[in-house]
């Protein structure tokens, strides 16, 4: 799993049935490059977050066939950009 | 699969249900390298040096089936230089 932080909410309402209704976030990895996630936990801007990629991501997600390749999984409790 | 070294026990309390209470480790392929997250069902202690699998293979490494990772840790390294 990665270690990212949440920059934003990123809005879509036109959307394929298959990712369901998560909230969908922005993402800002440990150097610095930018990812898009679902997001089961409802994590807020600036939260340092767990993700998971893969298949796993759509197990994360709740259910098997969400479309999605990166779920966040986790707010970690105490994590700051130093530790990066 | 790679080799990574444990750094610290990893706590997040607001996790969704699935990763139930599996303990998490951030792992680093070197000192200085971005940390990554892997779920440890072997049990060990920072500064151990690691073996991590990857992808589908990481979500039954842990132990229970489709369990949703995609990091795991297969076991402790005896030996090993990191060059």
């Amino acid at each position: 799993m990665d270690i990212h932080q949440v920059t934003h909410s990123l809005i879509m309402t036109s959307r394929l049935d298959g990712m369901g209704h998560l909230p969908i976030k922005v993402l800002k990895g440990v150097n610095g490059q930018e990812s898009v996630a679902l997001d089961p936990i409802g994590a807020r801007p600036g939260d340092w977050v767990i993700t998971i990629a893969f298949s796993a991501a759509r197990t994360a997600a709740g259910d098997d066939k969400t479309l999605t390749d990166l779920t966040i999984s986790g707010i970690i409790d105490d994590w700051s950009s130093q530790d990066c | 699969m790679k080799v990574f070294q444990v750094e610290k026990a990893l706590v997040s309390t607001n996790r969704i249900a699935s990763l139930d209470h599996k303990p998490l480790l951030v792992v680093r392929e070197k000192a200085g390298a971005a940390p990554q997250v892997a779920v440890d069902p072997v049990g060990c202690k920072p500064g151990d040096w690691v073996l991590c699998v990857g992808s589908s293979a990481a979500r039954d490494a842990t132990g229970t089936k489709a369990f949703p990772s995609d990091l795991t840790i297969v076991g402790i390294i005896d030996r090993w230089e990191s060059n």
